[in-house]
């Protein structure tokens, strides 16, 4: 809050309310954020004009300003240092355009995951991001929440073919359009996926479409807790094969439990029949004494699908899949180190997995499994430097306890961080826009 | 040959679309645009357009092979070779006067004067390798090559003795393997045909005429080798000396048009090119474009090719690959019929070589004008000879059999060469194909 | 000719260091050979070329014209298609076809580091003894380079099913427009922070220079099938097209040649396409052996439904290539039939493709300008070639007119200016019909980010210069571009 402008509250709440009908004043129960801050005021637009007049307003007034969805992702990242204003997207919950003959969608961000899922299923096609249903696009969108099929499909900004957004100034500005071919100008879509809403508002967003699949069929191989190599070389020959898999998973709730690889495939019913087949002979190839399963029921690693609210301690790291064994290793010595048993899971044939350590660990084990980490991973990958300065991974806290953040120590610049400031600076030049929430501290 | 607007015409063909540079071999050394035939397409446009000869243009364009891979990649047509070939006379006229790097230097001059006063003449080639002849059969030649006396020397007089002790070309001795003027037709006869001997290909490689006369008489030809027949004029073609290559020309039509053969049969890719080009080269001389007309002018493959097989194939039980040179290949567009004659050789199991297409080096005499650059691309061609693991390298052109032997036994290496005539004649002839020499 | 501006004089010596005496081109024949890529229409002498072979040369030039406040531009193989390297007459031309090398290939994560100048197909070459490929195919993909590729985020037949190069890139190490090297992404293909990787491919040079690339390399597909079907017009091959998707499929390729560049495209390649075609439509299926089959069962069924007058098929590679290479030459086969054309690039949602040919057929009856149409039919990516004769007085500009219609067209129907061309200097008017004046500010905030100074590539992408804030407490006389009004501060 610009403390140097003796505000009257009420006058402000007029100013927001005129240029957005639906404000109120924060609620602690609803609106609370990480950290606990509650915010000023919270409004819901109704449409792109709305949400540019109140975000012009908040400029006019130094707010801080916070998007929001659904508030299934709330809980990752830093917690802000300031929110006076959460900006709630879901009225704006229309599907505004699906061309299906194109393969194109056009929704408002606050739509749900879930309602898009059915209106895109109506005529046999998907948006490819497994995300939980009550999240909302332009959440998803904002956080870069991508699941198993990420394998394939890519995460949202690989989907993702035009974007609205609002500036931290209240300017509205599009890029991208409704077809999928498209190199005019910069794209935008691609800087504001992942941007965790520190770069600005997302109102709209377009998508490019795949068609629902007629059958599909997990495939699941169980190595026993001293198999990392056979685990390993499963995922790698998967992830490799021409059997197209459209997610190439692991999952570890820690040594000494059993680590599962689970694949799936997507097509018509004798093709996928045909490839579990061959993709379970390629399990069962790899190496330990793997037991290998056929199944449609989906092979969750993370039971919290649903869950909203602080995660715990999650910390992912990123991988060239070459490395996945030693990765696998160096978990499970941090954990060793640490005495607790993180569980382990994600697309390990994309590069990444995700170490979820119990809520209820105490925040010094906790922070201490992360330094235990940190430094036997940046062995790992220094092993393959090549003097260039490429990290061939990284390791990053997604979500933790202030606590364990504030012992755990700071992760590892990410490459091009001086790039990403100056991107801020441009696009938030008050640093507005959810102030705190990256790493770096803006 | 020089009409500013025909040729203008023909740059212009050029969309720029660079399907040309990596077919390439100096883009492929060197990245750069202007030793590219995209580039060197410009330069030409340039010039045409009245800028004036740089020596830093005309050294791209001496720089130029002439191979005409460009031309084959090339999806709009553009007739490079014309290009080209008016950028090197411009560049001859020009060359006394222009500065480094376009070799207006001294040394440079006086070693073109020296390759144009002895390769197109067998007689006088023949006299200067007389030494070189001794020393193959006192074995001089094999501890020359093996000596760090060719580095030592001036890159091209090392060069020079590198190829001509590769062993790769068995000098024969002066005199003898004299072929006659004419020989019979064995079997019914099909064709009256003109054989071309040859400059290099005679002194360096004369049991390559001698088998090459033989296959064509025992595929029912009579074979007419015209006595004084001189030089076809391909190396002047090819390094624009205008003037001295329609000298060449005029005489070489005479000489088969006293003949009287129904067409004139070629064993050196490069000649049969510039035979190939006697009626655009002669077009602005009043009766002599239509003289070189009605001259009809083979290759060897294309020929036999075309007369279809009479005479039994013989088995020969060798792994052999074909190596394709560029003045047949892209200049000619025969890369069919070679290999077609020689899948037909029972036994014989031909392998492709990797990079088909690119060219060894060889270009005429532009291994002893660009050594460096010739020794670059001869190496790489050697590595693509060895990677095919083939023992026999069959080839069409003198030239480029003496600058692949040259690289391979620079690497310490060596491989089988054979002219295709060759190949063709041990088969016929029921006998083993050729050994190591 | 233009003479070499003072200040880059003054940079040749420090060049000459940099890169090696024989790495700077100085000669005026030499220098004008660079004056144009693959877009002959617009032309620019550099006042410098210089051929860097490593990325810390590139640093180092970078850093030597920031500091003299020298332009550049940088230039992979020449063969765009919007002028993006288009060279600066003020400034430097920074070739990077000497950096050409595959660094490294790691099969097992299915990776390659390759420099920028290397081609396109090499990288697939490359691969292949490891049984993967790099998807991305522009039709140029013999000779163009992948830094190219990287800077107009460059697609080609078969990205309708795999993608474009931002899919297939997952970290780049570039010059930032001060002269420093950085890494982009850490090429596992995850994310961490902005999606800088995302921003810069596709940015038309004008963010950085490209010095190495991570490229994501994906299995060769178990197998692959192609079908030929000849057409009597582009509406039957049209309705195929919209039948095959809206049965679910995806194939890896769709193409349309209408008759004009099939003409074109025989008399170059001799592919043999179907005599007396309206349109040919090339469907390229692949995939596990498992689901190909059925797809293709499916594809021939609705392609016969549609009214196809011939099919043809081909399985194996070289049966394959051959078929392939009448559509990849069409662009310069189009120079056989034609003494001049326009090449455009735009893009409509796939519904829409009928009725832009149908525009385009009676924009050229109309004009009497022959167009000649090649397109991904799959993505609506349509190819337009433009054809005139310039000795026809009236032609080129008829042409140009022809040409600027049809993106309107393009336009109306909710679609892009350019598909994979990029913007480059051929388009830029065009971007305010496709683009508000807010759209455009908000780009261009990425690139003061980059490039505060305006040296990376000016004068690309955007129509009209505008100048990124001055330094806080530096007090500077008006810009004279600002003063003349043809320049905003921003």
């Amino acid at each position: 809050m610009d403390t140097e402008r003796a505000v009257v509250p009420a006058a402000l709440m007029a100013a927001l309310a005129a240029a957005c009908p639906a404000v109120r004043e924060g609620d602690p129960a609803a609106d609370a954020v990480t950290g606990g801050l509650v915010p000023a005021f919270a409004a819901s637009p109704a449409s792109t004009g709305e949400a540019s007049a109140l975000l012009r307003t908040a400029a006019e007034y130094g707010l801080a300003v916070m998007p929001r969805g659904a508030g299934t992702g709330l809980g990752w990242g830093a917690a802000p240092s300031a929110c006076d204003l959460v900006v709630d997207m879901t009225a704006m919950d229309q599907v505004i355009e699906h061309a299906a003959g194109d393969l194109v969608a056009r929704v408002q961000a606050g739509v749900t995951m879930g309602n898009l899922a059915s209106v895109l299923a109506s005529a046999g096609q998907q948006l490819a991001i497994d995300a939980p249903a009550d999240a909302t696009v332009g959440g998803v969108v904002a956080t870069g929440t991508a699941g198993p099929r990420r394998f394939r499909y890519g995460a949202p900004r690989d989907l993702l073919i035009g974007i609205t957004v609002v500036r931290a100034d209240g300017v509205v500005a599009h890029s991208g359009g409704k077809v999928v071919k498209n190199v005019a100008g910069y794209d935008l879509g691609k800087l504001f996926s992942g941007s965790q809403g520190t770069l600005g508002l997302i109102t709209e967003v377009t998508f490019r479409l795949h068609p629902l699949p007629a059958a599909v069929a997990w495939v699941t191989g169980d190595f026993g807790p001293s198999a990392l190599a056979g685990a390993a070389s499963a995922v790698t020959s998967a992830a490799g094969s021409a059997l197209v898999p459209s997610a190439v998973e692991l999952l570890w709730t820690g040594p000494p439990a059993v680590l599962r690889v689970g694949v799936l495939l997507e097509g018509t019913p004798s093709g996928v029949a045909e490839r579990a087949r061959r993709m379970a002979e390629l399990l069962t190839a790899a190496g330990g004494t793997p037991v290998v399963a056929i199944s449609e029921t989906p092979f969750r690693w993370w039971e919290q699908d649903a869950e909203s609210g602080p995660p715990g301690t999650v910390v992912r790291v990123t991988y060239w899949v070459r490395q996945l064994a030693d990765v696998l290793d160096a978990l499970a010595r941090a954990g060793a180190s640490a005495g607790i048993r993180p569980a382990v899971g994600g697309p390990a044939g994309a590069g990444a997995l995700y170490a979820r350590l119990d809520p209820a660990a105490e925040d010094d084990t906790a922070a201490r499994f992360v330094r235990a980490l940190r430094d036997r991973l940046s062995g790992v990958f220094a092993g393959s430097a090549d003097g260039s300065g490429l990290s061939r991974g990284s390791m990053a806290v997604l979500a933790a306890p202030t606590a364990v953040l504030a012992a755990a120590g700071a992760d590892q610049p990410v490459p091009g961080l001086d790039l990403m400031r100056a991107v801020k600076d441009q696009f938030d030049p008050g640093h507005r826009m959810c102030p705190g929430r990256f790493p770096w501290g803006r | 040959m020089q009409d500013a607007d025909r040729l203008r015409e023909v740059a212009n063909d050029c969309v720029h679309c660079g399907f040309c540079l990596p077919a390439c071999p100096t883009y492929q050394l060197w990245a750069e645009e202007m030793d590219s035939p995209r580039g060197r397409i410009h330069l030409v446009s340039q010039i045409l357009d009245g800028a004036g000869l740089t020596p830093a243009a005309a050294q791209h364009f001496d720089r130029c092979l002439g191979c005409m891979a460009c031309m084959t990649a090339c999806p709009s047509g553009v007739q490079y070779d014309q290009l080209i070939e008016a950028a090197r006379v411009w560049t001859e006229e020009a060359r006394p006067t222009l500065a480094a790097p376009a070799d207006g230097n001294r040394r440079d001059r006086a070693l073109r004067a020296a390759i144009f006063a002895l390769f197109p003449y067998p007689r006088r080639l023949r006299a200067v390798t007389r030494p070189l002849r001794a020393a193959q059969r006192t074995g001089l030649d094999r501890r020359l090559t093996r000596s760090s006396l060719p580095g030592r020397l001036p890159p091209a007089l090392g060069a020079a003795i590198r190829l001509g002790t590769s062993g790769a070309g068995r000098l024969g001795p002066s005199g003898a393997g004299r072929l006659p003027e004419r020989v019979a037709a064995r079997g019914p006869r099909r064709a009256v045909v003109g054989m071309l001997t040859g400059c290099v290909q005679s002194v360096f490689f004369p049991q390559v005429n001698a088998a090459t006369a033989r296959v064509l008489a025992m595929e029912g030809c009579d074979v007419v080798i015209p006595r004084g027949q001189g030089c076809c004029g391909a190396l002047s073609l090819h390094s624009g000396r205008e003037a001295e290559a329609a000298a060449f020309a005029r005489r070489t039509i005479e000489a088969f048009e006293r003949a009287g053969v129904d067409a004139v049969v070629v064993n050196s890719a490069g000649c049969g090119s510039a035979m190939k080009e006697y009626e655009r080269l002669l077009s602005d001389v009043p009766d002599w474009s239509g003289r070189a007309a009605a001259i009809s002018v083979r290759d060897l493959s294309e020929f036999l090719a075309e007369l279809g097989p009479a005479a039994p194939r013989h088995p020969l039980p060798v792994t052999a690959a074909y190596h394709d040179a560029c003045h047949l290949g892209h200049a000619q567009r025969i890369t069919r019929q070679p290999r077609e004659l020689l899948r037909a050789i029972p036994d014989l199991t031909l392998v492709e070589l990797p990079d088909a297409g690119t060219c060894c080096g060889s270009a005429g005499v532009y291994n002893l004008l660009q050594p460096e650059a010739a020794s670059e691309l001869g190496a790489r061609r050697a590595q693509a000879v060895l990677d095919a693991h083939a023992p026999l390298l069959i080839s069409a052109n003198p030239g480029c059999s003496l600058q692949i032997a040259a690289a391979l036994s620079d690497r310490g290496e060596h491989v089988t060469l054979a002219h295709i005539a060759e190949i063709l004649d041990a088969s016929l002839r029921g006998l083993p194909p050729p050994t190591a020499r | 000719m233009v003479a070499m501006t003072t200040a880059v004089e003054a940079l040749v010596p420090r060049m000459r260091e940099i890169c090696g005496p024989d790495n700077v081109v100085t000669d005026p024949l030499d220098l004008r050979t660079y004056e144009c890529d693959g877009l002959t229409s617009h032309r620019s002498v550099p006042a410098l070329v210089v051929l860097p072979g490593t990325a810390s040369e590139v640093a180092s030039v970078v850093a030597a014209c920031a500091a003299a406040r020298v332009p550049f531009v940088a230039r992979g193989s020449g063969t765009g298609l919007s002028g993006g390297a288009l060279p600066r007459e003020d400034g430097v031309l920074i070739v990077m076809s000497r950096m050409r090398s595959i660094v490294e290939i790691d099969p097992v994560s299915r990776r390659a580091i390759v420099e920028p100048g290397a081609t396109n197909l090499s990288v697939s070459k490359a691969a292949a003894p490891f049984g993967l490929f790099y998807a991305p195919d522009p039709s140029s993909q013999v000779v163009c380079s992948v830094g190219g590729n990287v800077a107009e985020n460059s697609g080609g037949a078969h990205c309708l099913k795999h993608g474009f190069t931002v899919h297939h890139v997952t970290g780049l190490q570039i010059v930032t427009p001060s002269g420093e090297l950085t890494w982009l992404g850490d090429g596992s293909g995850v994310c961490s922070g902005y999606d800088l990787l995302g921003a810069f491919i596709g940015s038309e040079g004008t963010l950085g220079i490209v010095t190495k690339i991570v490229v994501k390399l994906m299995p060769l597909p178990e197998v692959v099938h192609l079908l030929l079907v000849a057409y009597d017009t582009t509406s039957h091959g049209g309705q195929a097209v919209s039948d095959i998707i809206g049965a679910g499929i995806l194939p890896a390729a769709i193409e349309m040649m209408d008759a004009l560049s099939i003409e074109a495209a025989e008399e170059a390649v001799h592919c043999n396409y179907p005599a007396g075609a309206g349109a040919v439509l090339l469907v390229e299926l692949d995939g596990p052996a498992a689901e190909v089959g059925a797809e293709m069962s499916t594809v021939r069924s609705l392609c016969e439904a549609a009214g196809a007058t011939e099919i043809r098929t081909a399985d194996d590679p070289a049966d394959r290539a051959g078929i392939w290479a009448g559509r990849k030459s069409a662009f310069a086969a189009v120079g056989r039939i034609s003494p001049a054309y326009i090449v455009q690039d735009g893009v409509v949602p796939r519904t829409s493709l009928g009725a832009v040919l149908a525009q385009i057929a009676s924009l050229s009856a109309e004009s009497g300008i022959r167009v000649a149409n090649v397109f991904h039919a799959g993505d609506g990516n349509l190819h337009p070639l433009v054809l005139y004769d310039d000795a026809v007085p009236g032609q080129a500009e008829a042409a140009e007119k022809v040409s600027g219609a049809i993106l309107d067209a393009c336009l109306e129907q909710g679609g892009s200016i350019t598909g994979e061309h990029g913007v480059g200097v051929d388009k830029s008017r065009y971007m305010p019909r496709m683009f508000g004046a807010d759209d455009l500010d908000t780009m261009q905030l990425v690139r003061c980010a980059f490039d505060p100074a305006s040296l990376c590539n000016p004068g690309k992408i955007f129509p009209t210069p505008r100048l990124c804030g001055e330094v806080p407490g530096h007090r500077r006389a008006p810009h004279p571009a600002v003063a003349a009004g043809q320049a905003e501060i921003f």
